[in-house]
């Protein structure tokens, strides 16, 4: 049977987020395969339902991915979406659930190398842990 | 309002390990407002939970759903189907919420999700601060309207005590004195003159201390001639 | 639910082929009950390619389209024009970015690429059928004002331009000065209230003992720096201390400063906030420079924590240096201080030598100046954020840099932060620029991808109202939040973060956010 690969998915914001993702690929960057992208408007839109969704719906490794904190196009969108982030960390560690699982990353749109790197850690993640309740869904 | 959160996810996770089907219940109201069991907070608990089942290899049904406001049996009637087609609730509501719905149905087990809590004020968002111990008997005309039972660790009724020191509390260096804030605000109303006023030892039969208390408001009770069905009889 | 879907599959010249089976992908699309057109073309970006698809896509009487093509940024202005011609609502295209999200990170795993692109072609016709046509709408903005708050050097400049696009400015002075500005200007006028969004501000004006009300579609504050509120123990100690901008002044009018002249950068050196910006070296160093040259008896020291003489900046300091203008730095550990009992001479501790000086002074001037106080009661009545030491401010410096988080609010000079004269008309200029643009387009467009609250599930909370940037949410007639559509940005803040599910965001609703992330996850690669 052939191995499992990772699943990880990421939800980036419409504005840095995605144009990270876009400027490392035009700039010729590689990254796994593994992951998925889901883009929202704003990383404030991120609801914590929707990353626990994920992790239910078979997800090894959520991220999120935003504008820097001091230059969110929305202003304040990317510490929404971190304190978002935070709170779900906090309900997995309170269900021992390993709370690297999911991350909050920020990037500025002229960052050809932020993507990838992301990418790489998360794919690292999801390697490292496996899925949630082993090889089975 | 009353301001509760979320027991422990562990705690909770522990509870409803020896059941099959789960209904997960919030409401709309206090709790909603104090971001601890709003349907937002339900909707991320069930599914916390099912990572979690899926983690440990546990076969559990899980639904989550809110009503309008739990303590009130005509909100709870509404989900009745869904109550007592479960193994267990679990209420996401104050224990007023909670009770309410084990009122309804003895037979049927239902939990507390949430620990309730203190009568909070939200000081700025996400911050909630006691203010208020239902003592039954409001005396905050003549403290300048900053409440000395709920505030002051030791409820002094006649200034600080002697280990107030600049103006933080002795019980716990993190919360001011009240009776700083009190002497400061009545000040500036011009009535220190209540400082010097001798308040008696409280009567703390209008509170708790005095055992369940019950509120009756005897012309909106219904007369067994209004009443319908049969909680006309006794 | 039913659908006409049409599937464009980009070729992107030659990039796609090369990597992903394009047949695959075409017929999956095709397999799909929901899909009555499959074409693939070479560029989406070529007006040809679009002409053929919107040909196609009325004949096939499609009501949405999945593109899959590159960045949505670079094709879809022209291709949502083209399918507007085709009769199709903006909001019901989908586009598929699979250019930099496969194709080209993915070169060296073809397989995987392929079945990663087949899984992204499926969520895309997944959230297709769950997207709804949304209108956007537009209003009048019913005058044509820009009010500037503070009648300075930077509020004067921003008058000027904005006075170009045909705006017509009001100037709200607290003082009586009255200058030649085009426009109106008011004196002993300040602005205490505001509502509405931009485009369509309602102001309320204390001018002298009155409250107005006065329209406006836009609203620059240039309030300006504190010049007249110095605050530190350092001014505290020295009742006759000046700012730079005074001591300036009075060098020119030409009076003789009592020597010695010491400069200190700020008059809380020990302070958490104070800022010290550049403005503060590069006039300092031109005064001194003149003061030296005019009087080269005077002992003259400048005291400083962190120098920022920076480019040419840095030739008048070796300038001020060989006229003989002592420089003395400090850190937070040898700040300066001055005994409030005998203010006659600084003492500091040189951070070079590690000497603690004594520095007997005629004359102290301070080189920063804070924050205005004004800025609290503009940013009260505006509601938008200052900074912790009382500036205006800004929101993202990408978006623009001297704006305001909530639209149509600008904001320049030292009302960010202390600047020199010539900065701050420069940025003046700029907003006043940005002003008047912003009010010739007379109408403000809005709607969309706009948030929208179900009143029954509200609870009232506050929540989404304290959350938002853009006054967005309100508590509505019947007590429950509403949003202000014209202000509503459509970043979804509010939504993400509403306790009891009451908001929800047109075209990245929950329902399609997590059937998106449901369909991704559900595919193997």
């Amino acid at each position: 049977m052939a191995e499992r690969k990772p699943k990880v998915i990421g939800f980036c914001c419409e504005k840095h987020g995605m144009d990270a993702a876009v400027l490392s690929a035009r700039s010729g960057k590689q990254f796994d395969a593994s992951v998925r992208l889901v883009q929202v408007p704003c990383t404030g839109r991120v609801d914590g339902i929707h990353i626990l969704k994920a992790l239910e719906d078979g997800a090894d490794s959520v991220f999120v991915l935003g504008c820097l904190e001091k230059n969110c196009y929305y202003d304040t969108g990317s510490i929404e979406g971190r304190k978002r982030v935070e709170y779900v960390k906090q309900m997995l560690s309170e269900v021992g659930i390993e709370k690297e699982r999911v991350e909050m990353f920020n990037a500025a749109s002229t960052n050809a190398w932020a993507f990838p790197e992301i990418v790489s850690k998360m794919v690292g993640v999801a390697k490292k842990l496996g899925p949630i309740g082993g090889e089975k869904q | 309002m009353i301001v509760a959160k979320r027991k422990p996810l562990n705690e909770i996770v522990e509870m409803l390990a020896p059941y099959k089907k789960v209904t997960v219940i919030g409401c709309r109201s206090c709790v909603a407002i104090c971001l601890a069991g709003g349907e937002k907070e339900v909707k991320m608990l069930v599914s916390a939970l099912k990572v979690k089942n899926r983690k440990e290899g546990r076969k559990q049904e899980l639904d989550g759903l809110v009503v309008e406001r739990q303590c009130e049996k005509e909100w709870v009637k509404e989900v009745e189907d869904k109550v007592l087609d479960s193994d267990i609730t679990l209420s996401m509501a104050c224990s007023l919420g909670a009770q309410t719905i084990g009122d309804m149905y003895p037979s049927h087990l239902t939990f507390p999700g949430l620990n309730t809590g203190i009568f909070g004020v939200p000081e700025e968002q996400g911050v909630w601060s006691e203010k208020c111990v239902g003592c039954g008997n409001c005396i905050i005309h003549t403290t300048g309207g900053i409440c000395p039972i709920s505030r002051c660790a030791k409820s002094m009724l006649n200034g600080p005590c002697g280990g107030s020191a600049n103006r933080k509390c002795e019980v716990n260096l993190e919360i001011d004195c009240a009776w700083a804030a009190i002497y400061d605000r009545l000040k500036i109303q011009n009535r220190l003159d209540l400082i010097e006023k001798i308040m008696p030892a409280k009567d703390w039969s209008t509170s708790h201390a005095g055992g369940r208390r019950v509120y009756v408001r005897e012309d909106a009770k219904l007369t067994p001639h209004q009443k319908k069905g049969k909680e006309a009889v006794q | 639910m039913k659908a006409r879907i049409q599937v464009v599959l980009c070729k992107c010249c030659t990039e796609m082929p090369k990597l992903l089976n394009m047949e695959k992908l075409q017929k999956l699309a095709e397999d799909s009950s929901m899909v009555v057109s499959v074409m693939t073309v070479d560029a989406v970006c070529d007006g040809k390619d679009l002409a053929r698809i919107v040909g196609e896509a009325k004949e096939r009487e499609i009501d949405r389209a999945v593109v899959l093509a590159c960045h949505k940024k670079d094709i879809s202005p022209n291709l949502l024009k083209a399918y507007r011609r085709a009769g199709i609502n903006e909001f019901l295209i989908e586009l598929v970015n699979m250019r930099e999200e496969v194709v080209l990170p993915h070169a060296d795993e073809p397989e995987r690429a392929q079945a990663k692109a087949e899984t992204k072609l499926k969520a895309a016709l997944t959230r297709a059928i769950m997207l709804a046509p949304l209108e956007k709408q537009s209003e009048e903005m019913k005058t044509k004002n820009v009010v500037i708050v503070g009648a300075g050097v930077a509020g004067q400049a921003a008058a000027h331009e904005a006075a170009k696009s045909g705006a017509h400015t009001v100037l709200l002075e607290k003082t009586s000065k009255s200058l030649k500005v085009p426009g109106v200007i008011m004196t002993h006028a300040q602005l205490v209230g505001a509502s509405g969004y931009g485009g369509n501000f309602q102001l309320k004006i204390k001018a002298g003992e009155k409250v107005e009300e006065l329209g406006a579609a836009a609203v620059v504050i240039a309030t300006g720096g504190g010049w007249t509120t110095l605050k530190g123990p350092l001014a505290k100690a020295v009742k006759d201390a000046v700012p730079l901008y005074k001591f300036y002044e009075h060098m020119q009018s030409g009076m003789v400063p009592k020597g010695p002249v010491v400069i200190v950068d700020t008059p809380d050196p020990a302070g958490k906030t104070m800022k010290v910006q550049d403005y503060a070296w590069d006039d300092t160093l031109e005064t001194v420079i003149q003061l030296k040259k005019k009087h080269p008896e005077l002992l003259v020291y400048v005291i400083f924590q962190e120098m920022r003489a920076f480019g040419l900046s840095e030739l008048a300091y070796k300038e001020a240096a060989d006229l003989g203008v002592r420089f003395i730095r400090y850190d937070k550990a040898g700040a300066p201080k001055i005994d409030a009992k005998n203010p006659i001479a600084l003492t500091v501790k040189d951070f070079s030598q590690g000497e603690v000086l004594d520095l007997k002074f005629g004359t102290l001037v301070f080189a920063s100046i804070p924050a205005n106080q004004d800025n609290q009661m503009i940013a009260d009545a505006l509601r938008i954020p200052m900074t912790v030491d009382g500036s205006i401010r800004r929101g993202s410096i990408q978006r623009w840099p001297v704006t305001t988080p909530k639209p149509g609010i600008f904001v320049c000079g030292s009302a960010l932060f202390p600047k020199s004269r010539e900065l701050a008309k420069a940025e003046g200029e700029a907003a006043g620029t940005m002003a008047g643009q912003f009010v010739k387009r007379g109408m403000i467009e809005y709607g969309g991808s706009v948030a929208q609250v179900t009143p029954e599930k509200c609870s009232a909370c506050l929540t989404c109202i304290r959350t938002c940037p853009y006054e967005a949410p309100f508590i509505g007639a019947a007590n429950k939040a509403e949003i202000k559509v014209q202000a509503c940005q459509g970043c979804g803040m509010c939504v993400g973060i509403c306790p009891s599910k009451a908001i929800d965001l047109h075209h990245y609703t929950d329902d399609q956010v997590m059937e998106e992330a449901r369909t991704l996850l559900g595919g193997d690669f």
